[in-house]
């Protein structure tokens, strides 16, 4: 390789280097900084999930707030029932 | 919304996992607001958690605290956050995405307002023919 092809490869490998960490930079912006970012790639669990709209709604026991257990589905009389899934944090 | 819809769904909260626990993804916000807790080991911790949200926020639609295998949490792809409408059949009627950013409760009201209260079983106009009066001769 002549001088001027390295120069140029040199150049190029630190112009790539460069827009790689610009990249991650701004991505880390906007997912909300570092903290984030690590959360994000090591707890993050959102999925599609299998269920579709049209299938039959799975029960499952659950726990209510007294301490008894209850089913999901279960008092609904001939209503819709509108599930809100989510946490304190 | 729940007050608003009363005559057409029942809603219900199922709480799950914790979306940002101070020993996993903690969020600044949360710090701001102190809501900092551990994710919960034990069933007890997760109710005690469930407790405090509903307390704090006089949260008054029932709310139902998932196992700790998680398995409403698996079953409904619920993590961290998402809205279902199951409709009286039993079948689900909609699915909105995982939040933050496709928590949606404008998609909820719209499904609800185009599916309003089940009809009351009409009043009979007349009385039936054998309950009539004997028309006089």
């Amino acid at each position: 390789m002549s001088p001027r092809a390295a120069r140029v490869a040199r150049r190029l490998v630190l112009a790539v280097v460069i827009l790689a960490v610009a990249a991650l930079a701004g991505f880390t912006y906007m997912v909300g900084g570092p903290r984030n970012l690590i959360g994000m790639l090591r707890y993050d669990q959102r999925e599609e999930g299998r269920l579709r709209v049209g299938d039959p709604a799975p029960d499952v026991l659950l726990t209510a707030l007294d301490g008894n257990r209850s089913p999901l589905l279960v008092g609904r009389g001939d209503k819709a029932l509108v599930l809100v899934f989510g946490s304190f944090t | 919304m729940a007050e608003r819809y009363a005559d057409r769904a029942v809603f219900r909260t199922v709480y799950i996992k914790e979306a940002h626990p101070e020993d996993e993804w903690q969020m600044d916000s949360n710090e701001d607001e102190g809501v900092c807790y551990r994710q919960p080991r034990a069933l007890g911790d997760r109710l005690a958690i469930a407790r405090d949200f509903a307390e704090r926020f006089d949260y008054r639609i029932p709310l139902l605290v998932d196992a700790m295998d998680n398995a409403a949490m698996h079953l409904y792809s619920g993590w961290p956050e998402r809205f279902y409408i199951v409709g009286s059949d039993g079948v689900i009627a909609y699915k909105g995405k995982p939040g933050p950013f496709g928590f949606e409760p404008d998609e909820v009201e719209a499904w609800l307002d185009e599916h309003p209260a089940p009809a009351a079983a009409p009043a009979p106009a007349t009385l039936p023919a054998e309950d009539a009066p004997p028309a006089a001769s």
